[in-house]
């Protein structure tokens, strides 16, 4: 018995040795990548950040994948999913080794321009896809030096959901103007109920508050102060001092929950679905809300929304929009199988694919053309996002946080918190990300 | 036999999987982070040599200060709170005796045994200001209970707290074990003074437990500089970097930041002071030992050297009395 | 008379002290348990503990097949009893080498092995990460096995020296005359004594990384070798809106360990304060 033990070990530790240096050789495959078999096999590795495959975007991903494996025998789709955060860690850890063949990109400068001018992500050829209805400017957020480099999934707009049983069983009312949401906070306080539940653990959801308030005080030129600040590295501009002290503001007057700062996406979000909450403040991704059977039948079938009330003496109109072109795919330039996986895309945004699913699940509004796709047994919910969209006059453009560097990013969603629990002051805010910016 | 032992051939191979291991895994790195501590490297592309740059900046980034004052804050926090608990904790349990010592002992050390992942999201869930097990406990004694315990200046300290639950019965193991070891004959001849329980304890068995102390003492300071899963699950260093830790700040720095030179930078720093931490405690701990057998030599208190070495005895051969 | 009666005042205050510690220490576990099996809604109440309405054993189910625990659990295992065996080989080996064998450089090499218990592991993650992928050995199982097992032979070569230390030498002058070679004398004659010793360094390897998760979240990419904490990690993403199956699966990830100890509690005890009162 000893013996025997004797010899597996010894054998374990040459084995060991002997990988090692094998391995020293033999540098250029990277495990991260498809492969293309003898026998014609192809595998596409697609790394996705929608953990949940059952429900919402994430079941609409699937759903594709599944087709295209079914439609495509001797094409093999292996998934990595992660969540938002750790997807973009990973992410950037990929993309100093080997990147996974598609892969989900968010088309902001802070994700794209670092990753594009290091040469990770394959270029796209504009003209094929003439006929996928893709929405005016929808690209724009994709394409770097006039080059495309990733096609947009979704059309994301900042929305405040609410529950509109509440508000009427409790005589509230949907505010017009940032002091009727003030004031509504307090109202609803009274009740001993939160307000708004806002995910503050993740910096970005206040950052994009922030872009939301900025936005109604700037109008249109939001994009280019925003850039001129980030830029410059001076962000003492009147607006957006003003901008960052609504936010305060929003935070002294008990707007969002006890502990918000804190609190990630999911406890954020169950507040909201638990009637804990009257109000969820989030992206319109999450209107699958309205579909989700994990929900209470009375609380999933009375969620609104509406979009952040006008500022006074704020340019910009009631129906001007926080909105923008966030997460789509891509596909990894130095990819085994690029080919393949350029042709597993294209598959994806057929029109009647990502974005006619994506209506049916009810999971927001793609990049594309969806009219089309309109039966008139869509939730209350979806309706009423698509109608905010068709009458917008104006667009955002791309959040704050994600218009400069990843340094800025990074400094930006952790500075947040400190100034909106009032550990540091407007001023010192908006010095600190300035510095980041240098 | 001479040469049998000294055949280099076989010397080589006993050590080479050692060696190997530690060469590829420990010293590679470091003389990778060492390098690309010189770069601006942003983990893709093309990078420049800037020189001692990174090193500069790191000076002056209060974020990095923040992270080495929370690792103090962590140590002291140990030393002045979780240890003495455990000591005085590990004493009474002495006292009991019997299957109840057994049990309790059992019982202490659950925590340290599960996974640091389950710790950190259960204490999330403990800690949740709007229904947490925390609140709760408040509002059931009679408060109001809306405590934020993650907040900018909370959470620090809960942090602590979850690491002193978590590491509690290891602590107090190690200074089980001490007490085991203490020769009963001195507890005999203490009680014959008529010593209180209390006196025995604070001029029997403090004084013989100080190996203990210290072995403890820099172990707490060690695992306070090398925080860094807790953190990264229970807070990610936030609120606005106050549970910021040096491995989790170059992480985020290398991973997120796109900013793999000072993230190395940070990496190089970081061993240096783990470095000069371990060896400097060893040294306090050294110097002083050796002060106090001098000046006990001079007294020629040989009663009290010889309780000395007789302790020190004891604990070297301590483990055998715990089972 | 007063005597005993105060040295009762005492016992009691002690007994006192000691259930409230344990209460502290094993609650959270109960709450933990006992909201496992309650539904989603239920987590938003202001009681201590309650009673589920409907005794949700189908958190359980979800958390074990959607969390892959099996293959999650059976990865851990694997990956640390590799980890242990190879750490006991390499130390045995290097612990006889630095403690018996004459050559210059014993010292030398010894203190270098063991100036990697000072180093802070966490510091080699972005300089390995670049390497294992140079490598290619990312999301494989040796991107986990190498720095586990390089991160823990310092401490195993501590102990493993200082109880090579106090076998007598006359036993394996013994062997030589029997005509043993040095392979032979290490894992027959030294090894068979150090039965206590590799116990403790067992222990306290298997107890240093089977809690580990950070590389294992950088390096590893596939589900294939993920190790028993991504039941947890992967986990809060997917059901983020259901609070009660996360703390089904968190009960579930941390019961192996648990269950291991109360059964193993006295050897694992013993090993913990060997290790901890020797290093």
């Amino acid at each position: 018995m000893r013996r025997i033990k004797k010899v597996v070990s010894t054998a374990l530790v040459a084995a060991m040795a002997a990988t090692m240096l094998v391995g020293c050789g033999d540098s250029s495959t990277s495990s991260s990548s498809g492969k293309k078999g003898d026998d014609g096999q192809v595998t596409i590795k697609l790394f996705s950040n929608l953990t949940d495959r059952k429900n919402g975007q994430g079941l609409v991903e699937q759903t594709i994948i599944d087709e295209y494996m079914k439609a495509n025998p001797k094409v093999k789709i292996e998934v990595e999913a992660l969540d938002e955060e750790a997807y973009k860690t990973k992410f950037k850890a990929y993309s100093m080794s080997g990147m996974p063949d598609v892969v989900s990109i968010w088309g902001q400068p802070a994700f794209l321009d670092e990753v594009v001018e290091a040469g990770v992500l394959a270029e796209l050829n504009p003209s094929d896809y003439s006929d996928y209805k893709f929405v005016e400017g929808s690209l724009n957020g994709y394409t770097y030096d006039g080059k495309l480099y990733g096609l947009p999934r979704n059309t994301d707009i900042s929305v405040f959901y609410y529950n509109q049983k509440m508000f009427e069983d409790n005589g509230w009312e949907v505010p017009q103007t940032y002091d009727e949401l003030l004031a509504l906070a307090d109202k609803i306080n009274e009740k001993g109920i939160v307000p708004v539940a806002m995910d503050g653990g993740d910096g970005w959801p206040l950052c994009v508050y922030l872009a939301d308030v900025l936005f109604k005080i700037t109008g249109k030129d939001y994009s280019d102060a925003v850039s001129n600040a980030i830029k410059t590295g001076d962000f003492s501009a009147p607006e957006l001092k003003q901008a960052a002290q609504l936010l305060k503001d929003a935070s002294d007057a008990k707007l969002f929950q006890n502990g918000y700062d804190t609190q990630d996406y999911g406890a954020a979000m169950n507040l909201f679905t638990n009637g804990q909450a009257a109000m969820f403040y989030m992206g319109s991704w999450e209107t699958s809300m309205a579909t989700n059977q994990d929900i209470a039948e009375d609380i999933r079938t009375n969620i609104r929304v509406f979009t952040m009330p006008t500022v006074e003496g704020g340019k910009a109109a009631a129906t001007d929009i926080s909105a923008w072109n966030g997460g789509g795919y891509a596909v990894n330039a130095n990819s085994e199988v690029k080919e393949e996986a350029i042709k597993f895309l294209n598959y994806m945004y057929q029109p009647d694919k990502l974005s006619k699913y994506g209506w049916e699940n009810g999971v927001g509004l793609s990049a594309q053309d969806q009219s089309s796709y309109m039966t008139g047994n869509e939730t209350e919910l979806q309706k009423q996002i698509v109608d905010i969209l068709s009458k917008s006059t104006n667009l955002s453009g791309t959040p704050i946080n994600d218009q400069g560097t990843s340094a800025f990013k990074t400094c930006i969603e952790s500075e947040i918190q400190s100034v909106c629990n009032g550990s540091k002051s407007v001023d010192d805010f908006l010095s600190a990300i300035g510095n980041a910016c240098k | 036999m001479k040469k049998l032992y000294s055949n280099k051939l076989v010397i080589f191979s006993l050590i080479l999987p050692g060696l190997l291991l530690f060469i590829f895994a420990i010293l590679a790195p470091i003389c990778l982070s060492v390098y690309y501590g010189f770069t601006d490297y942003s983990g893709m592309g093309k990078y420049n040599m800037i020189g001692i740059e990174n090193y500069k900046n790191l000076l002056h980034d209060k974020v990095f200060a923040i992270s080495l004052r929370n690792s103090l804050f962590l140590a002291i926090g140990f030393i002045c709170i979780q240890h003495p608990i455990a000591m005085i904790i590990a004493a009474v349990l002495d006292k009991i005796g019997g299957r109840a010592e057994s049990i309790f002992r059992c019982i202490y050390f659950i925590p340290n045994v599960i996974s640091i992942a389950v710790i950190a999201k259960l204490w999330s869930f403990i800690y949740n200001p709007n229904f947490g097990l925390l609140n709760n406990i408040i509002k059931a004694m009679g408060g109001k209970g809306n405590i934020n315990w993650l907040d900018e200046k909370n959470a620090i300290w809960s942090v602590l707290l979850v690491l002193i639950w978590h590491g509690f019965g290891w602590g107090m193991l190690i200074y089980y074990t001490g007490i085991k070891n203490i020769d009963p004959t001195l507890y005999e001849a203490a009680s014959i003074d008529g010593a209180s329980q209390v006196q025995t304890f604070l001029r029997v068995t403090l004084p013989l437990m100080k190996p203990v102390i210290q072995v403890n003492v820099t172990m707490a300071v060690i695992s306070a500089l090398k925080q860094m899963e807790t953190v990264y699950l229970l807070t990610q260093g936030g609120p606005g970097n106050s549970t910021q830790f040096a491995a989790n700040y170059l992480y985020q720095q290398g991973f997120t930041a796109y900013r793999y030179g000072y993230g190395n930078a940070i990496g190089v720093i970081f061993i240096i002071i783990c470095l000069i931490a371990t060896v400097a405690l060893n040294k306090v701990f050294e110097d002083r030992e050796e002060a106090k057998y001098r000046k006990m030599e001079r007294k020629r208190d040989k009663k009290n050297a010889m309780q000395k070495r007789m302790m020190q005895n004891n604990y070297k051969n301590s483990v055998k009395a715990v089972s | 008379m007063k005597k005993k009666k105060r040295t009762k005042v005492v016992k009691i205050f002690m007994w006192i002290i000691l259930i409230a510690i344990a209460v502290i220490q094993i609650f959270p576990l109960i709450w933990l348990i006992d909201f496992s099996f309650a539904s989603s809604t239920e987590m938003f109440t202001s009681g201590l503990l309650i009673i589920p309405k409907k005794i949700m054993f189908s958190n359980y189910t979800k958390a074990f097949t959607d969390g892959h625990f099996l293959l999650y659990l059976k990865n851990s295992l694997l990956i640390n009893i590799l980890a242990v065996i190879l750490v006991l080989v390499a130390s045995i080996m290097a612990g006889f080498a630095c403690r018996r064998m004459r050559w210059k450089l014993s010292g030398f090499v010894k203190t270098m092995l063991l100036m990697g218990m000072m180093i802070p592991i966490h510091a080699t993650l972005l300089p390995n990460y670049k390497i294992y992928t140079e490598l290619g050995i990312t999301d494989t199982i040796w991107a986990l096995l190498i720095p586990y097992v390089a991160f823990s032979l310092p401490q195993g070569l501590f102990l493993m020296t200082s109880f090579i230390e106090s076998i007598p030498i006359e036993l394996e002058e013994a062997a030589v005359i029997d005509g043993c070679g040095i392979y032979r004398i290490i894992f027959q004659v030294i090894t068979p004594m150090l039965k206590t010793s590799i116990a403790t360094v067992s222990i306290m390897t298997f107890l240093n990384n089977w809690n580990e998760f950070m590389m294992a979240r950088i390096y590893l990419s596939s589900d294939k070798w993920k190790t028993l904490p991504f039941s947890i990690l992967d986990f809060t993403g997917q059901y983020s809106s259901n609070y009660a199956i996360q703390f089904a699966v968190m009960a579930l990830t941390a019961a192996p360990a648990i269950i291991v100890y109360i059964i193993l509690n006295k050897h694992i005890t013993k090993g913990v304060a060997m290790g901890a009162v020797k290093g």
